[in-house]
């Protein structure tokens, strides 16, 4: 009986005992439309047009961005978990049933932010790529690698210490497919707008061992204490110009395996030789 | 950074509400949808994405196989005519390569076998005197002509002509000169070539195999 008064006045019906919880949900849209001043989402900070734009095809998606938004703020007092996704969906006025939206539990939470870090990353590589003059020169790669690394882990120092849980919690075998795509896309973001233009295995080789060096970077981050942390981007540094020297030993590799495919051809015009062709 | 939070908090009221009072003050009312600047650089969707990987393999693969052909038979009668199918093909090769890095496609991970086995058919084949290139290149323009075909309709079923023009109108010329090449074969006594349908057949089948495991890998 309480609870159906209280959904009547969440979602405004007369008659809330028969509705089922899904309805509720689909109301909860129709309820954000029509009430100029009920709804939290202009509230929160960070929610924008790009919730709209990429959530679309669901009317539930942009329900689950609002209370990731909303549980963001419980993170720093109950880190990344279910505790935090409750007081978030509360926040929002929602039932506590909500929390099923969210099969993998607090990680989400973490998932949601570093997706709206990437998009943010990317947003500004790309407003500094409008913003180059048309004729001018791209910056050098190593420049840009750094910097991007270097800007993409700034943007989670608000979260810093709940960073390393968050890190641990992504290694869960039900989290790595989601969390690897994500971080896949975020590789594949920054070699883009650094200019990459390779077509083969090259494609491959930059991406993994960028990669490998944003995830070296991250880790040596947590454990950093240097003021500024200026270790870090030494770190970094040094890490990048190791790449350099790897890519100029691959060239001369290339080169050598050319060889091998010259001697492939020679065997062949050996036996079209041999064939009297 | 914060002021740009704010102004699109004012564009997403806008779009949900009717009757909202802005509360950031003097900042400008904006569009209901106001881009984003990394959205004209976005990855493309996955049907293209899986298209233009796999014509992109095609591609390199169809070079490799003429410059194995052009390796055993390039001092013979028919090189002029191999040479020119393969600057055709170049010119396919680097509209694809373009193309990927334009539409932001992943290429084929296998790509270096791709390369390695083209070059060994067209060479393997060549082996077996003009006609067998001439068949080898049938094979493989029937192939490649079928699946060009199958991909343009593919397009036009979804609806997709308008969105993507350009890619369209690509497929389709590179669809005819493939055709094109396709008939030189058999003008150049492709079929007389030894065993032709059972050169042809496991050269088409092999062809297919490439381009399902290429689309995906």
């Amino acid at each position: 009986m309480f609870a159906s008064k209280w959904l009547q006045r969440i979602v405004g019906y007369k008659d809330c005992t028969s509705q089922s919880f899904s309805k509720v949900i689909r109301n909860y849209s129709v309820l954000s439309r029509n009430c100029p001043n009920q709804n939290s989402t202009s509230s929160l900070p960070g929610n924008s047009i790009r919730s709209v734009q990429t959530h679309n095809s669901e009317k539930g998606e942009d329900m689950k961005y609002d209370i990731l938004e909303a549980s963001l703020k419980h993170v720093k007092n109950h880190g990344w978990s279910d505790a935090a996704l409750k007081l978030g969906i509360a926040d929002m006025g929602l039932s506590e049933a909500c929390i099923s939206m969210f099969n993998l539990g607090g990680v989400e939470i973490a998932l949601h932010y570093d997706k709206t870090l990437n998009e943010e990353l990317e947003d500004m590589m790309a407003q500094q790529q409008d913003d180059r003059l048309p004729g001018s020169e791209p910056p050098p790669i190593a420049h840009f690698l750094k910097d991007a690394i270097k800007t993409r882990l700034e943007l989670q120092l608000p979260y810093y210490d709940r960073w390393a849980e968050a890190l641990s919690l992504v290694v869960d075998p039900k989290v790595v497919p989601r969390a690897t795509e994500q971080f896949a896309h975020l590789i594949d973001d920054i070699w883009f707008y650094a200019g990459d233009k390779s077509t083969d295995i090259n494609w491959y080789t930059r991406r993994a061992t960028v990669a490998a060096v944003y995830g070296m970077t991250e880790l040596f981050m947590i454990q950093d204490e240097s003021p500024d942390f200026a270790e870090t981007w030494a770190f970094l540094d040094r890490r990048l110009s190791d790449l350099e020297k790897m890519g100029e030993n691959r060239l001369e590799l290339e080169k050598e395996l050319n060889n091998v495919g010259d001697i492939t051809k020679a065997a062949f015009i050996i036996a079209r030789n041999m064939l009297g062709r | 950074m914060l002021a740009r939070r704010a102004v699109r908090t004012v564009g997403v009221c806008t779009r949900y509400c009717t009757r909202y009072t802005s509360t950031v003050g003097d900042e400008p009312e904006l569009e209901d949808y106001e881009e984003y600047p990394s959205d004209k650089y976005k990855r493309s969707e996955e049907m293209i994405q899986r298209f233009l990987r796999v014509d992109h393999a095609g591609e390199v693969g169809a070079n490799d196989i003429y410059a194995g052909q052009m390796a055993v038979l390039g001092r013979s009668k028919e090189a002029p005519l191999i040479q020119h199918m393969w600057d055709q093909e170049k010119v396919h090769r680097d509209k694809m390569n373009e193309l990927i890095v334009e539409h932001r496609v992943r290429p084929t991970v296998l790509m270096p076998f791709w390369r390695a086995a083209g070059f060994a058919l067209g060479a393997g084949t060549a082996l077996l005197g003009k006609e067998g290139a001439m068949a080898c290149t049938v094979a493989v323009e029937d192939t490649i002509v079928t699946h060009y075909t199958d991909q343009i309709r593919e397009i036009i079923d979804q609806g997709k002509e308008e969105e993507f023009k350009e890619l369209l109108q690509t497929i389709k010329k590179f669809r005819d000169e493939e055709l094109e090449h396709h008939d030189t074969g058999i003008e150049h006594g492709a079929e007389l070539a030894p065993q032709y349908k059972l050169l042809t057949k496991v050269i088409k089948v092999g062809c297919q195999t490439a381009i399902k495991v290429a689309e995906r890998l």
